[in-house]
């Protein structure tokens, strides 16, 4: 120790430790630049496609993926690579609004629940008993079905049971953190409950509900891209990469690539929030 | 008297550090042998590598002798084949040694099915034998529970049980009184002595406690920083230590006569793993240090069955009859 | 005796939440816009007509009444009759339910036939190689959607190679099983991916643990450590999460029975919605959540048989 302090060298040298520092970073590095590329897609995708999504061209319905269509073209002559593109901005706002209510909403429900227990709390495990009972999906599409196909009515529906877990999970977090003793020292010095509850319990308790939103998207992704190749999600003409699939889905022997490449981009996403759901949790814990 | 087993200038080097280096001690046939050492002063470490139960990154050296041959280096079957039937090995916390979800019955019997042969019956009989042997109580029944439902000195008792279930010629204990009451350690430690006449079985006893060691080994050996630093009776150790360290820590051990003196411990702390120094690991601590302790000291024989590494064990062994 | 009444205690659990199940989709199904009176009788409807079928339907008492009518003889087996089928929605379950089954059961016995080689692979291997390119694999596994992962496997496999059908099944009890494979590899694909995950921490847990260093210093073999000791250990928790996630391998179900037009009830769930068929989407739904329920229940008794120190 005092060898330490003496020579001043009290961080590691680089050369100590360099394999940990290289394979920690490239995860999350990757998962980055794959959300970047998304985003400038969904952002600007008339500077990244190279051509109109509706541009039809009949004399080249169907092609293979070639050097003019990285993509091919589907069965009405568009490039399947330009549409994919500018799909990219429907699925990234699946991600976002699908999840965004549910965050804010379960996690200020989750903390009262937590904190002030009582009958709220037998209440809402009785609700998520429910939930966890009947499939998720068979719920938003029943809800669907009631509201009408549609993006909106996606969003109400995934929304209206995808707080509940938002809210699942910060209540467990803040039972634990209100026995902690800086909780106690709160109410001792009068603090009213909003102060413990959102100024101090809270940023202790969030770091489980950040990853697990991250994931979340992935899952959005999954789940609206999902109704869309029912029919329930994006209608047409909106290009959504599982509408995509299943326009794709009558030409399969004869134009596989009208189905396959929307669903990479599917996945690409999908691998992208999971890395930064990775990153954000191994942010937090080296903290 | 040949030994049983004899360790040579032992060396364990894992990544850039030398955690063991130059560990050389003898065990005699139902002998018990202590190995006192501070934490982190490699005393695990040494008993694992007897058992090639390190980590894949650890590089052993030196000779490891067991019946005519050198365990280092030897592979990991012809290991296997000594574990259990010719030494065993008990740990330190019984809770996380045991399987939680096993019962204690059949992790006794799968190392009576695999040393001894023994299933079914004979083998539950044999194992209600060895947990009467190690005094548990209501054996045949305590067969069918699991570990959790055993207390702290029970649990021990069961490892030891189990330790003992391939009649093993030598026991490492690491440390397996430390993680016990007082009251109980005594209870463990009467065991193993009763063993050790019983079964005629030796024991390399591990442990930090010098009060323990001197309740129950014939035999010392003094660990410090990788390297051994003493050996030799007990009673020569205790009272004619030729070693500055030795002294040290004889000098820390409180005494009734002391009440209300400020207590001696040794001034500094350990090397770190990574920066030895040269020579006498001890010398950066050491009063009775000189220039000559830069040099590595040999283990040199200081009196009959005494062997010390201390270039300067007179002028330790006349600082120890000053009280101090 | 204990046991017996703790278990008749959780069965009974199941039953409040069945019934606020039931009060869920009875609510939302009489959300549902259109009248299922008007599709039924469909051009030659008249406002008599129509009347007449709703006294017939019960749609002209009070709502609560209708519920209780409902349940009343849903707890006998009666779940009513299927509009669009003409038959009794129990005999439309019961006729349905049997391929769904298999298909679940045959992806879970897939998903642990994959997960549990590749989980210890992994495990054995941390930080190396092959468990990098598992674990990546284990990621692009759960990124993709069901079904994707359908159409990628009947394009491949079926409509290319032809060595499997595009759907539907078969007429018999193996020759469903032939059917259901590409259905089957399809749902177990993200199960896979799920369970592996949890399965290598497991293990890498359980191996650096200390008792399975006691059990290798007691001379026992490699296998024998790894067989007994890990697996038993690592297991409990994977075990859990297989039945935790059997609301997504329903989910699963309902897509991959879409894309390969199977004839069970996840494809009866999606039809009977659209169709307004109230009382197969309701019976359906209870009989849903009876059977996860169920398996809830079986994977907590599975819990407490496999780790003692729960207390069951």
């Amino acid at each position: 120790m005092s060898q330490a302090v003496a020579t001043g060298d009290l961080a590691p040298s680089p050369a100590a430790r360099p394999r940990r520092r290289f394979r920690v970073r490239a995860a999350p590095t990757l998962g980055v630049l794959i959300l970047a590329l998304l985003l400038v897609c969904a952002i600007v995708p008339q500077w990244v496609a190279p051509y109109a999504p509706l541009k039809f061209d009949y004399r080249a319905t169907l092609r293979p993926p070639s050097a003019a269509h990285w993509f091919g073209t589907d069965n009405f002559g568009r490039d399947l690579l330009s549409r994919v593109i500018w799909a990219t901005r429907i699925d990234m706002q699946i991600a976002l609004f699908s999840t965004l209510f549910p965050v804010v909403f379960g996690t200020f429900v989750g903390c009262l629940i937590g904190y002030f227990g009582g009958i709220a709390d037998v209440l809402f495990r009785r609700l998520v008993d429910l939930v966890i009972t009947v499939p998720f999906l068979v719920l938003v599409i029943a809800i669907v079905a009631v509201l009408g196909p549609g993006l909106t009515n996606m969003y109400i529906a995934v929304s209206s049971v995808g707080w509940i877990f938002y809210a699942r999970l910060i209540r467990a977090e803040i039972l634990t953190q209100k026995r902690r003793d800086y909780a106690a020292a709160g109410r001792v010095m009068g603090y009213g409950w909003p102060r413990i509850v959102f100024r101090h319990l809270l940023p202790n308790a969030i770091t489980p509900v950040l990853t697990y939103w991250m994931t979340d998207m992935a899952l959005a992704i999954l789940l609206g891209s999902s109704l869309g190749y029912l029919g329930l999600g994006a209608q047409p003409p909106t290009a959504e990469w599982g509408v995509l699939i299943a326009d794709g889905k009558n030409f399969m022997s004869t134009a596989w690539w009208m189905s396959i490449f929307p669903g990479i981009a599917i996945v690409l996403a999908g691998v992208g929030f999971s890395l930064l759901g990775d990153a954000v949790a191994s942010l937090f814990r080296r903290r | 008297m040949s030994a049983l087993l004899s360790v040579q200038d032992l060396a364990i080097r894992i990544g850039a550090a030398t955690p063991v280096d130059g560990v050389s001690f003898d065990v005699s046939e139902a002998e018990m042998l202590g190995i006192v050492g501070e934490s982190g002063s490699g005393k695990s470490l040494t008993l694992r590598a007897i058992l090639k139960l390190l980590p894949r990154q650890a590089a052993v050296s030196g000779r490891i002798e067991w019946a005519g041959k050198n365990l280092v280096g030897q592979s990991e079957g012809a290991i296997r084949k000594l574990r259990g039937r010719q030494i065993a090995m008990v740990f330190q916390e019984p809770m996380t040694a045991l399987d939680p979800v096993l019962t204690i019955g059949l992790q006794i019997t799968e190392s009576l099915r695999e040393h001894l042969g023994l299933r079914g019956q004979a083998a539950d009989r044999r194992a209600v034998e060895l947990l009467d042997l190690v005094g548990i109580p209501d054996a045949r029944r305590r067969l069918q529970n699991y570990p959790h439902e055993f207390s702290g000195g029970m649990r021990q008792r069961v490892m030891i049980a189990i330790a003992l279930a391939g009649e093993p010629k030598l026991l490492l204990a690491d440390e397996p009184t430390t993680a016990l009451d007082v009251t109980i350690q005594d209870q463990i430690l009467k065991l193993l002595l009763r063993l050790r006449d019983e079964l005629h079985m030796s024991v390399i006893l591990v442990t930090h406690d010098l009060g323990i060691v001197a309740g129950t080994c014939e035999r010392v050996a003094v660990l410090y920083a990788g390297r051994i630093m003493e050996t030799g009776p007990v009673y020569d150790i205790f009272r004619k230590p030729a070693h500055a360290y030795t002294l040290g820590l004889m000098r820390s051990v409180p005494e009734q006569l002391q009440a209300r003196q400020p207590l001696r411990s040794i001034p500094g702390a350990p090397p770190d793993p990574g920066r030895m120094p040269p020579g006498c690991r001890f010398a950066p601590r050491c009063s009775l240090a000189v220039t000559e302790c830069a040099v590595p000291p040999p283990l040199v024989s200081v009196g009959d069955g005494h062997r010390s590494a201390c270039i300067r064990a007179d002028a330790v062994r006349v600082a120890s009859q000053v009280p101090a | 005796m204990h046991a017996l009444t703790h278990a008749a205690g959780r069965l009974l659990q199941i039953v409040p939440t069945v019934i606020l199940v039931a009060v869920l989709m009875f609510g939302l199904m009489r959300l549902l816009p259109g009248d299922p009176a008007l599709a039924l009788l469909g051009d030659r409807a008249t406002d008599a007509s129509i009347a007449r079928m709703h006294h017939e339907m019960g749609f002209d008492r009070s709502i609560w009444v209708q519920f209780w009518e409902y349940l009343r003889h849903a707890a006998m087996g009666d779940f009513g009759d299927s509009i669009t089928m003409r038959l009794p929605v129990g005999r439309l379950i019961l006729l349905r339910l049997p391929v769904t089954l298999m298909l679940t059961a045959m992806a879970v016995v897939l998903a642990v036939v994959m997960a549990v080689p590749l989980a210890f692979a992994a495990a054995l291997n941390e930080g190396g190689l092959a468990d990098t390119i598992i674990r990546m694999l284990s990621q692009l596994g759960l990124s993709m959607p069901v079904f994707y992962v359908g159409l990628i496997l009947l394009i491949t496999l079926a409509a290319g190679l032809g060595w499997f059908p595009v759907g539907g099944i078969g007429d018999n009890f193996w020759q469903d099983i032939y059917y259901l494979i590409l259905p089957a590899m399809t749902l177990a694909l993200s199960l896979t991916a799920i369970l592996m995950r949890n399965l290598r921490e497991s293990l890498i847990e359980v191996l650096n643990a200390e008792f399975v260093q006691f059990a290798t210093a007691k001379g026992l073999r490699r296998s024998l450590v790894l067989g007994r000791h890990v697996l038993r250990n690592a297991l409990i928790s994977t075990l859990t999460l297989l039945g935790l996630n059997i609301g997504t391998l329903v989910g699963g179900a309902v897509i991959t029975e879409t894309v390969f037009a199977i004839p069970g009830i996840g494809r009866l769930m999606i039809d009977s919605i659209f169709a307004r068929d109230y009382a197969v989407v309701q019976g359906l739904t209870i009989v849903l959540a009876v059977l996860v329920s169920l398996v809830f229940l079986a994977v907590d008794t599975l819990q407490a048989i496999l780790d003692p120190r729960v207390d069951a």
